[in-house]
């Protein structure tokens, strides 16, 4: 099993750090970058395409951000599905509880699950485990 | 060959004018034929007389002639031998003398006259050459080459005159000596031919010669027009070269005695063919007559025979002895089926019904006995299908006409239809008077004649009935002459029981008590109906019976067909309806009962057909309810259609048609104008009327259910007031629960990560993180704290605030932003404003938008921010615009007054403050909106109460 890359779009430098901790603690990951907002991970995604630069496998994404939220950034996903060769695994994962948004992401094929915060290393595992 | 020839004659003889003409031809022809023949004889006798004529008129000239011929042979005898003539003057003159035709003579030796007797007269002929003259020398060569004497001329004589000169050529010793000559008087030589004794009547003498010179023919003597060329016989004299002419006159007496005879051929030829086409005709027009006689005795048998046949009556010839049938039409064939064949193997008495033989031998008898001359009789035959038919018989004996013929013509009628019809209208007439008998309704024949004619008498009839009317109220004593003028011709039994009375009899003696006061008046309808000739009338009335009680009728009056003018026979009913009137009242009242109950009735209840939604019935309630009375919805035939509030007026109707055509019975809830023009609800309850199994109409009742209307809405409107409130308290837990979350979470990891971390340095860091996240989750429920109180605060303390002052105040805390001229604030809040409301939310209110417009202005130009005041109906609004960065609304228009959103990446926005606004503003019952375009500004407007 090769280390994968895995991409952090949120808003919330807390979370940033506690992230990042997590993950470098637990090993299980190549690369690890954060964003933002879903704006600038956008452009950093439709800018490695454009070098024809290696994807990330795994994106967390959280959904209230300014600038662009976690549905814009899944919209503008969906228009360049077409151009990525690997699929991109993405994991919602926020502090809302509102049936709403737990709806929403089953709308979208490419989202495979809806993640509560707080993430744990065992969430981590299981996300890694299951690519 | 004899009837060919007959054939012939018969020719001849049917066609008289072609065989007049024919024989008139024949005769014109022979007499034609005579005649010409005898003008033919008179021809060749009138030219046997020329030529005679001529002939003697040729010898005269030609005696002449040779005597000229002796004279110059005598004159040449006096030359001698010398050539000179001796005694010359002597003999000449006893030449002349003895030949008086003679006027000179000539000696001419050589061809030159040198002697002439007498000379008198004749001198200037001297010495004359002949041989020079040219007018002479052809003739006098001419002699000498015939050697013979040659008469020249006749000619211009040099001594004058016309003449001609014979030249007898003298030869002395076989020389040529000269000429001997004489010279005749053109007019002597004439006169010796016996011209003269021509009869000139008849013809003309020519004299001709042809010119020796010219060698044309010249004429001499003066030339007649009027000859026929053809009439003419000439001669030649040799001697001379004359030609002598004798030519017939134009002479018509010649057929002068023809025409007496032609015309008489003509006329008895003409004649003869007259008389022979009469005489041909005469048989001719015979058989024509006899033709057309002919003709007309065969018509007449023609007619006869058709009459016969073709008689819409059936007719026979019958043996009076016999009763057999010698000849039958075949009308009378058909009557009794039998063909004409075997019709004349029978006689009368085999057809007969068995019931009429007797009655029809015994007239037959007397017939035949002559005691009478013809029967009439009305009997049955049988025929041959064994059917009875009825007929007039009529029979006449012709033995009177012809003694000899012992024979009857009979005339049979059909008349088995009469019979029938007659049969019939016994059996009707039959019938009815047992119906009138046996009904069960009282009924009366009268006789109303007698009235009629009363009213005739008093110049009634045709007037106008309401002048009749009022005259026959002025004087009851006529309307009263008039009842005694009714006869009764027949009651029946009902009626006789109806009015408690035994007997007709009696009925009529005691006709006036029958009369109740309305019957009397009644009795004047009556009358009218007579006047105006109406044949039927009815009304209700009362009748007294025998007790003196008064009785309900139904009055009915029916004249008989037939008796329409006269009014002689008028059938009267008088129903009993005693028991029909009382149920009629009960009915009545009963339905008055029941319409006073419905008029009770809380509602308004209806009734419409089921076609046309036109109302027959609307209880008196509609006045209450709509303050229309029912005569207004009935009169108006669209009135409930109109009157429905125009919102609900189309689905209504089409509800309310859909389930009639359902024929369900339905139920539904509409508003409806009144007169005063207020909406009312209305529960309009329809149920469908059926008539005997068919929907007729529609019934129903409309209650005013607008209170419980009002009050569902009140309901309704709390409800919804509660739902949103419900919906927002629901939202805000969320927001809490996410707000909180987000910290908690952060929390639980950083604890984790602590309990997993293996040095110091890393514990510090991550306690240091903890307490940046707890002062974090502090400040949000300092927030939280903030927006609830906003919320609970519900009997919030208000003033009244003077709006353009409060703005002033409130925006000096940008006076630092206002000083360095980044920002300008406009207010335009008129001086005066005023508003009740809660400072503390206003200024908080004003601070957060202004502090947002200067959070999110534009980089590129200066920010200014604009405060109106726009007042309008029953809201006032307070307007800031500024022209900012905006926002996109159709991306965050629904998130822009959410806790914690924010749309930019401005490090300092946190996403509170609209949130906090929004709270504030509906605090006070108003509510905030946003119009923003990116890049172009952003308007908040506030409504305040």
């Amino acid at each position: 099993m090769s280390l994968k890359t895995i991409w952090v779009i949120d808003d919330d430098p807390i979370y940033q750090i506690i992230v990042s901790k997590i993950i470098s603690k637990s090993e299980l990951f190549l690369s690890f970058s954060s964003f933002e907002n879903g704006k600038i991970a956008i452009d950093t995604l439709k800018k490695m395409l454009d070098k024809n630069e290696v994807l990330p496998n795994i994106i967390l994404l959280d959904i209230n951000m300014p600038i662009m939220d976690g549905w814009e950034f899944m919209d503008e996903m969906v228009l360049l599905k077409s151009k990525i060769n690997n699929p991109i695994q993405i994991y919602i994962v926020s502090s809302s509880i509102a049936l709403e948004d737990k709806n929403k992401a089953k709308e979208y094929p490419e989202i495979i699950a809806y993640l509560s915060k707080p993430i744990t290393t065992n969430d981590l595992i299981l996300i890694a485990a299951s690519n | 060959m004899k009837i060919k020839n007959n054939k012939y004659i018969d020719w001849f003889l049917t066609k008289p004018k072609t065989t007049g003409f024919i024989i008139f031809l024949i005769l014109i022809v022979g007499v034609a034929f005579t005649i010409f023949q005898r003008i033919q004889i008179i021809r060749e006798n009138e030219h046997r007389a020329m030529r005679s004529t001529l002939e003697n008129l040729h010898q005269n000239i030609d005696q002449s002639l040779k005597n000229c011929y002796t004279t110059t042979l005598t004159l040449a005898l006096t030359i001698n031998d010398n050539g000179t003539p001796e005694n010359f003057d002597s003999i000449s003159a006893q030449l002349i003398a003895s030949n008086n035709s003679i006027s000179a003579v000539q000696l001419v030796p050589n061809g030159i006259i040198k002697y002439i007797y007498p000379l008198k007269g004749n001198e200037s002929a001297l010495n004359l050459n002949l041989f020079n003259t040219p007018s002479v020398k052809y003739e006098a060569l001419k002699s000498i080459a015939n050697k013979k004497m040659y008469f020249a001329g006749p000619l211009v004589l040099k001594q004058g005159g016309i003449g001609i000169v014979g030249r007898l050529p003298v030869y002395k010793k076989n020389k040529f000596w000269g000429f001997s000559a004489v010279v005749i008087k053109f007019q002597d030589l004439l006169r010796i031919s016996g011209i003269k004794s021509i009869d000139t009547t008849k013809y003309y003498f020519q004299f001709s010669k042809r010119n020796p010179n010219t060698q044309k023919e010249d004429f001499f003597l003066p030339i007649q027009k009027d000859v026929y060329k053809n009439e003419q016989i000439s001669t030649i004299i040799p001697d001379g070269n004359w030609k002598l002419y004798l030519i017939a006159k134009k002479q018509i007496y010649y057929y002068s005695d023809l025409y007496i005879p032609s015309i008489l051929g003509f006329i008895s030829a003409l004649l003869l063919g007259v008389f022979v086409t009469i005489l041909l005709n005469k048989p001719k027009q015979l058989q024509q007559l006899v033709s057309i006689q002919e003709k007309m005795i065969f018509d007449n048998e023609i007619k006869f025979k058709t009459i016969f046949d073709r008689a819409p009556v059936g007719i026979a010839l019958v043996d009076a002895n016999t009763g057999g049938f010698l000849e039958i039409n075949s009308k009378f064939c058909e009557l009794i089926g039998y063909s004409e064949e075997e019709m004349k193997t029978k006689d009368y008495q085999s057809i007969t019904h068995p019931k009429d033989l007797l009655s029809n031998e015994l007239v037959a008898t007397e017939l035949q006995e002559g005691k009478i001359s013809e029967y009439k009789l009305k009997k049955r035959y049988i025929t041959k299908f064994g059917k009875i038919i009825w007929t007039n018989l009529i029979v006449t004996s012709l033995s009177k006409a012809n003694k000899k013929l012992n024979t009857n013509i009979s005339i049979v009628e059909d008349i088995t239809l009469q019979h029938q019809i007659l049969e019939d209208l016994k059996k009707n007439e039959k019938q009815f008077k047992s119906l009138f008998k046996s009904s069960p309704i009282p009924l009366w024949e009268v006789d109303l004649s007698l009235v009629k004619n009363y009213l005739r008498d008093l110049n009634l009839i045709n007037k106008s009935s309401i002048k009749v009317t009022s005259y026959f109220e002025q004087n009851p004593e006529v309307v009263r002459k008039c009842f005694s003028l009714v006869k009764i011709t027949a009651v029946n039994y009902k009626c006789l029981q109806l009015l408690n009375i035994t007997t007709k009899n009696e009925l009529i003696a005691n006709l006036e008590q029958v009369l109740h006061t309305d019957t009397l008046n009644d009795f004047i309808k009556q009358l009218i109906a007579i006047i105006e000739n109406d044949n039927q009338l009815a009304y209700d009335t009362k009748i007294i019976n025998s007790n003196g009680e008064a009785i309900d009728i139904h009055f009915t009056w029916n004249v008989i067909k037939g008796h329409e003018k006269t009014f002689e026979r008028v059938i009267i009913s008088t129903e009993d309806i005693t028991s029909r009137k009382r149920h009629e009242k009960l009915i009545i009242d009963s339905r008055k009962k029941v319409e006073s109950l419905i008029n009770t009735i809380d509602g308004i209840v209806w009734e419409c057909d089921i076609e046309t939604f036109t109302f027959t019935f609307v209880s008196k309630k509609v006045e209450q309810i709509l303050g229309y009375t029912s005569e207004e919805w009935i009169n108006e035939p669209d009135f409930w259609k109109n009157h429905i509030h125009p919102e609900d007026r189309d689905w209504a109707l089409e509800y309310c048609s859909l389930k009639t055509k359902e024929l369900s019975n339905h139920d539904f809830e509409y508003r409806m104008i009144c007169k005063s023009g207020a909406v009312i609800w209305l529960r309009d309850m329809v149920n469908i009327n059926f008539r005997n199994g068919k929907a007729v109409s529609l019934e129903g009742i409309m209650i005013d259910i607008t209170k419980s209307k009002n009050i569902e809405n009140e309901l309704s409107n709390s409800f919804n007031l509660v739902s949103k409130q419900n919906e927002r308290l629901l939202n805000f837990s969320y927001i809490i629960s996410h707000n909180l979350r987000s910290h908690t979470s952060n929390i639980a990891s950083i604890i984790s990560l602590i309990k997993a971390s293996e040095n110091e340095q890393e514990k510090r860091q991550l306690m240091e993180l903890l307490i940046s996240v707890s002062d974090l989750l502090n400040e949000t429920m300092v927030h939280l704290n903030e927006v609830i109180n906003i919320r609970t605060n519900i009997g919030l303390a208000t003033e009244q605030l003077n709006l353009k002052d409060f703005a002033d105040n409130a925006t000096k805390i940008f006076s630092k932003q206002l000083l360095s001229e980044e920002v300008v604030i406009r207010n335009l809040i008129p001086q005066k404003t005023t508003i009740i409301y809660n400072p503390a939310y206003l200024e908080s209110i004003l601070y957060n938008i202004i502090s947002n417009a200067i959070k999110y202005s534009h980089p590129d130009r200066k920010t200014i921010i604009t405060l109106k005041w726009l007042k309008g109906k029953d809201k006032n609004i307070l307007q800031i615009s500024d022209n900012g960065i905006g926002i996109d609304l159709v991306k965050n228009g629904n998130k822009i007054f959410g806790l914690y959103k924010t749309f930019t990446n401005a490090p300092n926005s946190k996403g509170v403050g609209l949130f906090i606004t929004k709270n504030q503003i509906e605090a006070m019952g108003g509510t905030i909106t946003v119009e923003s375009e990116s890049n172009e500004g952003t308007t908040f407007k506030i409504e305040i109460l």
